[in-house]
């Protein structure tokens, strides 16, 4: 063991830490061991810890019931709009615009009748190109 | 096997998957442009700018990759660098980041505090609890909320706001305190947490 993860630490060091704890990133302190051994032993840290993690969930439970608003309908409408403009607003400039894809097959499994059934790929590299009507 | 293919995809293709994957979080969107901005109007056009400068480079996206926090780093980035200017909000000195270690009061909490703690969450109501999110400063209120809300990891919210880790895990701890504290006193206010439970 290092010396940095035999050191007992004070309580103050460790309730700092808590939102490591909290956020499951423990293991990211240079203190982790430490700190672990150092709850094992100290009640009023677990107390501490064990409050922390309730508020935590209580919080996000709360957050999550105020924080659900619904965008208005018209919305959604304006947004679908927004989308058709831009993309005619594209076509003006030139006819068409192609992304084109270069992907390794990764896996395949093709079932009894020669049917796909899963298939992984991976995309390598994404060009764009722009079509104009003298190519058509 | 291994094989190369190339795939094509036209403009009327890319409106088409755009509107499938990446509209379907509007109303999430909506609802965290509203924490930002405070206000349906700004939080309107904000979201959609959003989803106009999402548009203009979604053929950058690498699909496969998280376009949900894709999209949240638009908004976040169209917020920081249009609305906040015209809002004029005071922003967060550069004191914050990695002094909270030591200037947190890292200190036990009496069995009291915890349960008053406890009860100002379990009692206020919601509007209560925005109101305190919209009081605490700004970019605590949007790590918290990408946090707790949309349960974004420490990690994705640094790439989401532009900040180092260790900056978004002080603004998770001193926003989540601030929020905390504001709770308590609105509940006081109230008249919660007065009576000594046993």
């Amino acid at each position: 063991m290092s010396p940095v993860e035999s050191r007992d630490l004070p309580c103050l060091e460790v309730l700092s830490s808590i939102v490591f704890i909290v956020e499951g990133a423990l293991s990211e302190s240079p203190h982790a061991a430490a700190i672990e051994s150092h709850l094992y032993a100290c009640p009023n840290c677990q107390a501490e810890i064990s409050h922390e993690r309730t508020m935590h969930d209580l919080l996000q439970i709360v957050l999550r019931r105020s924080c659900d608003e619904k965008a208005p309908e018209d919305l959604h409408e304006q947004l679908h709009q927004q989308l058709l403009a831009q993309m005619n607003a594209h076509q003006v400039n030139f006819t068409e615009i192609v992304t084109q894809f270069s992907m390794t097959e990764i896996s395949i499994e093709i079932d009894e009748f020669g049917q796909v059934e899963h298939r992984e790929i991976q995309i390598q590299s994404t060009h764009e190109y722009r079509i104009t009507e003298d190519e058509e | 096997m291994t094989s190369t293919e190339l795939v094509r995809e036209s403009a009327a293709d890319r409106t088409t998957r755009f509107e499938r994957d990446a509209l379907v979080f509007t109303d999430q969107i909506y609802a965290a442009a509203l924490r930002y901005t405070k206000n349906p109007e700004d939080a309107r056009d904000l979201v959609q700018d959003t989803y106009l400068k999402a548009f203009t480079s979604f053929h950058q996206f690498e699909e496969g990759t998280n376009l949900r926090a894709w999209l949240y780093r638009v908004l976040t980035t169209t917020f920081i660098n249009s609305y906040r200017k015209s809002q004029r909000q005071p922003q967060i000195s550069n004191i914050e980041i990695d002094d909270w270690q030591l200037s947190s009061t890292a200190s036990h909490t009496s069995d009291l505090g915890k349960s008053a703690e406890v009860e100002a969450l379990e009692k206020l109501p919601d509007s209560d609890i925005k109101r305190a999110l919209q009081d605490i400063p700004e970019e605590f209120r949007i790590a918290v909320y990408l946090a707790d809300v949309e349960g974004f990891s420490y990690k994705e919210i640094a790439e989401i706001v532009g900040a180092p880790t260790g900056t978004v895990m002080s603004r998770l701890h001193r926003g989540r305190k601030q929020l905390r504290e504001r709770l308590t006193t609105y509940a006081k206010e109230l008249g919660y947490g007065t009576e000594v439970s046993s």
